[in-house]
């Protein structure tokens, strides 16, 4: 009857987003003749997945509970903005530092209000907050316009400093995602918030939470993308809720949330989408009107891919496993 | 006596490597009242889909009226006069009841290409009168109503086919007393029509008592068909599970027995929007407290109530052994405290997700570990030790829900309580939609939790199951306790029902 006491199962799903990573990177590094494999470039890759990445950590607590935050975009531009111009204004450079995540976690606390208390989905109070603050950041850009970092900051972007903030940052979110309350009740939220009601968890309390972690994370990518560009711009995370939101999804992870939601695979989804936009550029695809085409088409098509293997999974399973009793759900 | 309606012969239908039904041979009468009773997995559900239309076969033949029938889909079998009842809830939430009650039949109600709601909902509750079904609001969505409203809606859904064949799985389970006695009054009209109805229901009382005949099904073979008149409810237990059943079923002691210790007291509890009012009890260590009342009685919010979903207007509910006031369920969770909900698929479960991560939610706080690591080797290892424990029949921890068979999942559901340490378990209706082999094994565990003290709030709509079960019965009616029965007092059927009406 059984392989007793198996310690892990792997299925299609979980294998595709490896697949589509490395399938992704070869094919990069063939039709780039091999210049995506130098240090430069590899370096240009780990530094371009370095802000999608610290985004999704925040995104996919609010994804496993089968809700959404499409404001950590403009969020992480509010938070730039704000405290670049502030840490200069008063001349304490350091409160850039604080400043950023203090602005970003209290977006993220609106957030978890105005889901959790006042039960707006979260669709539609992420929505307006993208648009309400996209709007107050241009108002702010015309007043301050584009700022630089403060120059006594810069031991930041000092490679040691800054990769072991990124690492501790991992460490601390698979730690909360994969062996954490936090992370499995969101994931059960995510499958069922009505189980989870019933069995105590305090539904609540986790959507705040998950939201204030969105915002906090979402003022540490502003930290990161603020050094990586020297200072302040108009674009500053412009469609980056997007390109986080796919990342997301791209690694298998289900737009219903729930126990899909794994570390690794956000991981793979945030360097497989940077991967695309890298590759793409380096043969010759770069900056062109038909860039960001290509990228959406091809992300389309490995989208389906995932959907149409974890489709098939069940399928198969549905045929061999269901028992005799079981009926599907629906008649019509 | 009366012409045969349905007639099957060697029927066989395969899911994969699962044969799922052998060799068939099958007949129905007009005007035949039909139970089909048989463990979960013994092929009951699979004959009746086909009969409805929802699966082919994959040999055999179907005649109808004499001639060769062989439905395509559900619809073509309601163009066939054959309509079924799930068991499963298949209504669509979003949707008012009206529409899922025509659904796929909302042409009829067009004019000049728009839906008339409005004739929609007076055709539905045209149909609740011509059977004299209780008015479900028609025009209201689903989202979020009772599973009793649900069943009523897929009820009428099947009568407005105006169906030969009536085809209800595992109908009553759903439904309260008062609603029962509703629809047993139209089998017998079915009946007096001349037409004929299948019905699938795991209570074996109640299926002798409707039908005409029965026919038992074992491993997804006719084990064969009797007069329902004719034999008792042990013949048919026996034939289901094809051994002796008698005596390992409820409680054959007649006195109430548990400890002094006062575990949950409720002290005149109103709830918020007054499903309840006035009520105190206390359930004692060791203590399996029923309830029982028909639909609006509140019953099942007393449960709820219980372990702090439902909030309460004024009143108090306690934990008298730590002096802990339940105010959420979070207090409750944390307070070695457990709640089976009704609904399991929808309530209790996480369908889509595993059986390991479905017995470990309740119990995220005692895996943690150092530095509150919860680590996957300690939720496997309590998965494994529990699906061993409750025998889950399941290749691995790591199947998903949906994939088990009824009885299976109630293991699960259970099993993820029964995993801590429990001093408190709420249970409403722990046996729905489960077959004769596993109630007899739930009865068994809530004897077992009983010797180890942990006190019972048992909720159920199946008088025999509270009357088998309980040292005491509170029987309630509007929302109010009625009467306290001792297990040594005057404890039938007979006069709880007296208090119920």
């Amino acid at each position: 009857m059984s392989e007793k006491k198996k310690k892990f199962n792997i299925t299609l799903g979980d294998i595709v987003p490896v697949i589509a990573f490395v399938v992704i990177f070869i094919f990069f590094a063939i039709a780039s003749k091999g210049k995506l494999l130098n240090a430069y470039n590899m370096q240009l890759l780990i530094d371009q997945s370095i802000q999608i990445i610290i985004l999704a950590c925040g995104m996919v607590f609010v994804i496993a509970q089968g809700s959404i935050d499409l404001s950590v975009g403009v969020n992480l531009g509010l938070a730039a903005i704000l405290s670049t111009n502030i840490a200069v204004a008063t001349g304490q450079s350091w409160l850039l530092f604080p400043l950023a995540v203090i602005i970003g976690t209290l977006v993220g606390v609106l957030n978890g209000f105005l889901v959790s208390t006042l039960k707006v989905p979260s669709f539609m109070v992420s929505i307006a907050m993208l648009m309400g603050i996209r709007g107050l950041n241009s108002y702010l850009f015309t007043i301050f316009s584009t700022t630089q970092v403060p120059k006594e900051l810069k031991w930041f972007n000092n490679p040691g400093v800054k990769f072991t903030v990124f690492i501790i940052i991992l460490v601390v979110v698979f730690y909360l995602l994969e062996y954490s309350r936090i992370g499995r009740y969101s994931k059960a939220i995510g499958e069922n918030e009505e189980t989870a009601r019933n069995v105590g968890i305090p539904i609540k309390k986790m959507k705040w939470i998950v939201f204030i972690i969105s915002g906090f994370m979402a003022g540490v990518a502003a930290i990161f993308s603020l050094f990586s560009v020297g200072g302040t711009s108009n674009q500053m995370g412009a469609f980056s809720e997007m390109k986080t939101a796919m990342a997301i999804f791209f690694g298998g992870i289900l737009v219903t949330g729930g126990y899909s939601a794994k570390f690794y695979k956000f991981i793979l989804g945030s360097l497989s989408i940077t991967l695309i936009v890298v590759g793409l550029a380096l043969i010759g695809f770069s900056a062109t009107e038909y860039s960001e085409t290509i990228e959406g088409i091809l992300l389309l098509a490995i989208l389906l891919i995932t959907i149409l293997a974890n489709k098939r999974k069940q399928k198969a399973r549905d045929e061999e496993e269901t028992l005799a009793s079981k009926i599907p759900e629906k008649t019509e | 006596m009366s012409e045969r309606i349905l007639e099957i012969r060697g029927l066989n239908k395969y899911f994969g490597p699962t044969h799922a039904n052998k060799n068939i041979d099958f007949d129905l009468d007009q005007g035949e009242i039909r139970g089909i009773i048989g463990e979960n997995g013994s092929g009951k559900s699979t004959l009746l889909s086909q009969i409805a239309g929802l699966y082919g076969s994959d040999s055999g033949t179907m005649k109808l009226n004499g001639k060769p029938y062989a439905p395509k889909s559900p619809l073509d079998a309601n163009s066939s006069g054959i309509a079924m009842v799930l068991q499963e809830l298949g209504v669509v939430g979003g949707l008012p009841a009206a529409v899922n009650v025509y659904l796929g039949h909302t042409g009829r109600f067009a004019k000049g290409g728009i839906v008339s709601l409005k004739d929609m909902a007076q055709a539905a509750y045209d149909e609740c009168d011509k059977w004299n079904l209780p008015k479900v609001d028609m025009t209201e969505r689903l989202e979020g109503t009772g599973i009793e409203t649900r069943k009523m809606v897929e009820l009428v859904r099947a009568l407005s086919v105006d169906p030969q064949i009536l085809i209800l799985d595992e109908v009553t389970q759903s439904l309260s007393l008062n609603n029962r006695n509703r629809l047993y009054e139209l089998i017998k009209r079915f009946k007096e029509m001349g037409r004929s109805i299948l019905l699938i229901t795991h209570d074996v009382e109640e299926m002798l008592e409707i039908t005409d005949t029965v026919t038992v099904l074992r491993d997804g073979e006719v084990i064969g068909t009797v007069k329902s008149a004719e034999v008792k409810p042990e013949d048919i237990r026996t034939m289901m599970v094809g051994r002796d059943m008698s005596g390992s079923y409820f409680r054959d002691d007649h006195t109430p027995t548990y400890r002094d210790e006062v575990i949950l007291k409720m002290d005149n509890v109103t709830s918020e929007f007054g499903e309840i009012s006035d009520i105190s009890f206390e359930v004692h260590a060791g203590e399996i407290l029923g309830f029982c009342g028909l639909s609006d009685s509140g019953i099942h919010t007393v449960g709820e109530v219980a372990y702090g979903l439902t909030k309460i207007r004024s009143g108090k509910v306690t934990l008298e052994q730590q002096g802990v006031e339940i105010t959420s369920a979070t207090t409750a969770l944390n307070s070695r405290a457990g709640y089976v909900p009704k609904d399991r698929d929808n309530q209790a479960l996480m369908i889509n997700a595993s059986i390991r991560d479905n017995f470990a939610l309740p119990s995220a706080k005692e895996l943690r570990g150092a530095a509150g690591i919860i680590s996957g080797g300690k939720v496997n290892a309590l998965s494994w030790k529990m699906k061993d424990k409750m025998s889950v029949k399941a290749r691995n921890i790591f199947q998903p829900m949906n994939a088990l068979s009824g009885g299976n999942k109630q293991k699960v559901n259970l099993g993820r309580w029964l995993a801590k340490d429990l001093q408190l378990l709420i249970l409403d209706c722990p046996t729905r939609g489960v077959d004769v082999g596993v109630k007899a094994y739930i009865y068994q565990l809530m004897k077992d939790a009983k010797e180890q003290g942990i006190a019972m709030i048992l909720i159920s709509d199946e008088l025999t199951e509270v009357l088998g079960m309980s040292d005491r019965l509170i029987v309630m009616k509007d929302g109010k306790m009625k009467k306290i029965i001792r297990r040594d007092e005057e404890f039938t059927e007979h006069s709880v029902i007296g208090e119920m009406i």
